[in-house]
């Protein structure tokens, strides 16, 4: 009961259902999410994603954030269905302080992965009919091994650390390719680039996914549209303001002829 | 046995009795507005006694721990999937207590063949903006305040009175937090002081007549400080705070030791530092 400190647990003692198939889904254009990428540089792990949702060919949003924040120290970027990924995310905070308030520790590094491993797993059924299906990376700050530290799943819940970085989304196989080079073969690793460094890859990494994937949505100069990356350290997660994103883009994003 | 109303209401007045009698050995708790947010300090042995509850409510008790336990954990759940099913700010002191804990600590009370919750509780919740703070004390009966500025628990009557008159007093306007803690640090010893005095001079409650004497006069700061000293060389001095301008949803913070001593005088620091 609550004595274990499981808020999902509480959830559906009250009759909460998550991750029930609607048969009459599979017929309908869902809207889904798309580009998202996380890559260990020198201070922790970055974490962005682009900002378009789309049902079919029709875009839905422009403004979508796609890395959301559930913790101080953690963040869950989501490719999929909106809908099953922001209530995850929604279950995994109220989880993660549940946890904190009743049990009067943090939840471990390992808890937190296990507690999206377990989401996955009970929407399998919505993911499988066509209506949920969510494949999300998780960043965040492990304490106990004083590492940024990035890990991605299947529509199944299994779990994989990516080592070195990790990309989900439609506009994905784009980039998996570009961050193998860059890492292999670049000037300098990914896991040595400064801040600075690691946001200007970013921004070509999405650049190039939008380039190839008609789902991914590129930065829009004139509407001052910027993707969402975000950086986890040991302070915590923090967001790289546009104001910041809009010159790098300028100077090292777009090609002058 | 209670089958005639009079011998109910004789039933709950011994309740009272035994309840008044449970709470002598307990530690204030002290709760103020400070200008960053809200402060809640209390001394406590072993077990804590000041908790997180939500985003932006924090938790100061008195009594028995397995009892505190129970409603802490009532709280916890109504709060948080309040929060969830609703939204966060949908999350108030004020609906917890008034439709969550306090019918359930009332009913627990005048049923007199169970056993009744033995705790006293304070409730502190930060609001979006400084005039909205609130704090919230249920006791023993159900009966609740809702205050602003500061709030106490003490084992008695007189003693949350003397306190409460110390505090509107002694406290000043805007607060920064070094002087609310040294003042909240001087209230508990005010509140403990009373109850050691209470004990001493009416062993089984001696109403109003006994301690009348003594309400006047005020122990000075080194009294109070020297009080202080002597209680936590066995026990542990708890601190925490609901800041406005805490990064995130969550507002809780538990202050540590040696932040306590950084915010508190150079003689008084060896208090802390015990």
């Amino acid at each position: 009961m609550g004595m274990q400190g499981d808020f999902f647990q509480l959830l559906k003692e009250q009759g909460y259902q998550f991750g029930q198939p609607t048969a009459a889904g599979s017929g309908v254009d869902l809207p889904s999410a798309t580009t998202i990428l996380a890559f260990k540089y020198r201070d922790g792990v970055l974490v962005a994603g682009d900002r378009r949702a789309t049902a079919g060919n029709m875009v839905m949003y422009d403004r979508t954030d796609k890395v959301l924040e559930i913790d101080r120290h953690s963040v869950l970027a989501i490719a999929g269905v909106p809908a099953t990924a922001y209530e995850m995310v929604r279950i995994l905070e109220h989880s993660f302080k549940y946890y904190r308030r009743t049990q009067l520790q943090e939840l471990s590094f390992e808890g937190k992965l296990r507690a999206v491993s377990k989401l996955l797993k009970e929407n399998v059924a919505a993911a499988l009919a066509g209506t949920g299906a969510v494949v999300p990376v998780f960043a965040g700050y492990d304490f106990e091994q004083g590492a940024a530290k990035i890990f991605f799943y299947d529509i199944l819940g299994a779990e994989f650390e990516g080592v070195e970085y990790a990309v989900s989304g439609s506009g994905s196989p784009t980039i998996r390719g570009i961050l193998h080079y860059v890492n292999t073969w670049g000037e300098r690793p990914l896991a040595v680039m400064t801040e600075e460094e690691a946001t200007i890859q970013a921004l070509r990494l999405l650049t190039s996914a939008a380039e190839f994937d008609s789902a991914t949505g590129g930065v829009n100069r004139e509407s001052n549209l910027y993707p969402i990356i975000k950086l986890i350290t040991q302070e915590g997660v923090r967001v790289v303001p546009d104001d910041r994103l809009k010159p790098l883009f300028e100077s090292k994003v777009v090609r002058h002829a | 046995m209670y089958e005639e109303p009079y011998r109910w209401v004789e039933a709950v007045g011994n309740r009272r009795t035994y309840l008044d009698e449970q709470f002598r050995q307990g530690s204030p708790v002290v709760a103020l507005g400070y200008d960053g947010g809200l402060l809640l300090t209390t001394v406590s042995k072993g077990t804590s006694k000041l908790y997180e509850i939500y985003d932006r409510i924090a938790l100061g008790g008195m009594g028995h721990p397995a009892d505190l336990e129970k409603l802490r954990f009532t709280l916890l759940e109504m709060a948080h999937t309040e929060g969830f099913n609703r939204s966060p700010s949908d999350v108030t002191g004020s609906r917890l207590v008034k439709y969550g804990i306090a019918p359930v600590i009332k009913q627990a009370f005048e049923e007199v063949y169970k056993a009744p919750f033995i705790v006293r509780i304070l409730l502190a919740e930060l609001g979006q903006k400084p005039e909205k703070d609130t704090l919230l004390t249920i006791n023993y009966d159900g009966t609740f305040e809702e205050l602003k500025e500061y709030a106490v628990l003490a084992a008695t009557k007189q003693a949350q009175a003397r306190m409460q008159e110390y505090l509107k007093a002694q406290k000043p306007s805007p607060c920064a937090l070094e002087q609310g803690l040294l003042l909240a640090l001087r209230t508990w010893a005010i509140g403990s002081l009373a109850h050691q005095q209470d004990s001493a001079e009416s062993p089984v409650d001696g109403g109003p007549e006994a301690s009348r004497e003594t309400v006047a006069s005020i122990p000075d700061q080194a009294a109070l400080l020297a009080h202080l000293r002597e209680v936590l060389a066995d026990k542990m001095l708890e601190c925490a705070v609901l800041e406005r301008q805490q990064v995130g949803s969550s507002k809780y913070r538990a202050l540590k030791p040696a932040e306590l001593a950084r915010l508190l005088p150079g003689d008084v620091q060896a208090v802390v530092n015990r």
